[in-house]
């Protein structure tokens, strides 16, 4: 290479690599800020697997969709699961936490979506030996907090019922936003 | 490198004594030599180090979610981290010093997957580790390119290697189509490592291959992983023994090919051994991979010493296996032994004779 390029070539890659970070982030900024917000309840886990290093893992009212709710669902492999993208319609309950309504793979419920209602896109797991439920993930199950404090937060969560806010975006994107502990609002996620 | 620089010398020597050559000249090889095989500088051993260290450093600061340092700030610090990493290397790379170069363009590419974890740990996103070291595998790699970059090159195949671990490794129901995904990545960086140098980037990428079969292997117990890598070992080591010349071209891994492509053909062979643990089939596959490590001996163990390590080694953890599994009987594995003994003996027996005959051959000769 010519060496008088290599110093601009330099600055060039280090700029390339920070816009595309940069990018992320106001992605997910974005999100917060203008996204659609949900309540879901945060339910107890496994506390086996709930603290892995600095983060709680959590998991959600919505994180076992009934297979009923498809619209359509994967053929399956004999003794395979199939990770698939799929659409969660979910509308607010009674109790002011979001609880699913329809559900579809691969792309939105045809029906339309009225003002009450929001589609969250998560993967899905599904599999021959689970026949009336499928795991569904998000991107928001888990939860980072400063070294030493998990295993705080992880005692709390199995002793009462905690609420997570999550902002969707318009293409099913979640993000979350705040965790709250009933009234009291435990932490909130600046947008930057 | 040092070794080698010794040994030269020690011939220098010999030849000089021996009138071959007067002292003069004597003197002028032993300078080239010690000119260009200065061996290692450990300076550069200790930097490339630190850098690890540093890197190491960064990675932990960011996982441990400090809360004293705000974390716009700690993105900032790390973006400017990948600045002056970057153009620090360049200004290094232009002033000479090659390997700091090198080491601090890692930092610099560190802090580019600190970078990516610590965004990850502000938006608490979840499950996509594997897309993460992706993204910081595809950085690493275009640095390399652009910069032209030997150690980045080989910490991008690195990155390749844990994103197919992970893969793999998470039970994934597409182990074929993540292999195949993992194999052009490979290539593609395989083919870059030629422009950038680094040798230390082919042969990771080269003993990944073993890893991809073996992967493929515990996923889907049959033939198919193992036969594909003893047909590429034996053909790596065919191509290498055939066409040296051409061999180093394609592959740029100077004596070693043939090395790859009996580990390649040791690992597919353990992989049917396994396969075939309670049967006949394990007796032919012992025959076979003994075979295999006696031929690659005889066509190519003067050409490198590693290649006779490995064989020894592979042939002492043969005799080991069998007289563990037992081929049917104590008897029997005896009896396999003794006529392995014969062949060796009589093989020994032959080729100590032809020796023989080409060196008088060669003795007549001059």
């Amino acid at each position: 290479m010519n060496r008088r390029w290599l110093i601009p070539v330099a600055i060039l890659v280090a700029l390339v690599q920070i816009a595309f970070l940069s990018w992320t982030i106001l992605g997910r900024a974005q999100i917060l800020r203008e996204g659609r917000e949900i309540v879901l309840s945060v339910e107890p886990v496994d506390p086996r697997d709930l603290l892995r290093g600095d983060y709680v893992i959590l998991s959600y009212n919505i994180s076992r969709v009934p297979v009923s709710l498809f619209a359509n669902t994967p053929a399956l492999p004999e003794n395979d699961s199939v990770e698939r993208t799929v659409f969660i319609r979910l509308k607010e309950g009674g109790d002011g936490i979001w609880q699913p309504l329809a559900a579809s793979v691969d792309a939105p419920a045809a029906a339309a979506l009225s003002d009450a209602e929001v589609d969250i896109r998560g993967t899905a797991y599904f599999a021959r030996w689970e026949s009336d439920a499928v795991r569904v993930t998000y991107g928001i199950e888990r939860f980072y907090v400063p070294e030493g404090e998990g295993r705080q937060i992880e005692r709390d969560l199995r002793t009462r019922s905690f609420r997570m806010k999550v902002a969707i975006s318009s293409n099913g994107t979640a993000q979350i936003k705040s965790l709250h502990d009933g009234e009291t609002m435990l932490y909130e996620e600046p947008v930057y | 490198m040092a070794s080698y620089a010794t040994r030269v010398k020690g011939d220098i020597e010999r030849w000089a004594k021996a009138g071959l050559i007067d002292a003069a000249t004597a003197e002028k090889l032993s300078f080239d030599v010690s000119q260009r095989h200065r061996g290692v500088s450990f300076g550069v051993v200790l930097a490339t180090m630190a850098a690890a260290l540093f890197a190491a450093a960064i990675l932990l600061i960011v996982a441990a979610n400090w809360e004293m340092i705000p974390r716009l700030v700690r993105v900032g610090l790390l973006f400017a981290l990948m600045v002056f990493g970057y153009v620090g290397g360049a200004w290094l790379k232009l002033k000479g010093r090659d390997t700091l170069a090198e080491s601090v363009w890692v930092l610099a590419a560190t802090a580019f997957g600190a970078s990516i974890a610590l965004i990850g740990q502000m938006y608490h996103l979840s499950g996509d580790e594997r897309q993460a070291v992706l993204v910081w595998g595809a950085g690493t790699a275009l640095a390399a390119g652009a910069l032209c970059s030997r150690y980045l090159t080989a910490g991008a195949a690195l990155l390749a290697i844990v994103w197919l671990v992970m893969e793999l490794g998470e039970g994934g129901d597409e182990v074929v189509r993540s292999s195949l995904g993992y194999l052009a990545g490979a290539a593609v960086l395989y083919l870059l490592s030629f422009w950038t140098r680094s040798r230390h980037a082919r042969h990771l990428l080269l003993l990944s291959l073993s890893l991809v079969a073996a992967l493929n292997f515990l996923d889907q117990e049959n033939l198919i992983a193992p036969l594909i890598l003893g047909a590429f070992g034996i053909a790596l080591f065919g191509f290498d023994l055939l066409r040296p010349e051409a061999a180093q071209k394609f592959t740029g891994l100077g004596s070693t090919a043939a090395v790859h492509g009996l580990f390649a053909f040791l690992v597919a062979g353990g992989m049917v051994q396994l396969l075939h643990v309670d049967t006949d089939g394990f007796v032919l596959a012992s025959i076979v991979i003994f075979a295999g490590i006696i031929a690659a001996l005889l066509l190519s163990g003067h050409e490198s010493r590693l290649l006779r390590w490995l064989a020894y080694a592979a042939f002492i953890v043969l005799l080991g296996m069998l007289y563990v599994v037992m081929l049917g009987s104590m008897l029997g594995t005896a009896g396999f032994f003794i006529l392995g003994g014969i062949v060796l003996s009589a093989l020994a027996w032959l080729i100590g004779r032809l020796e023989r005959r080409f060196g008088t051959a060669e003795g007549a000769k001059r």
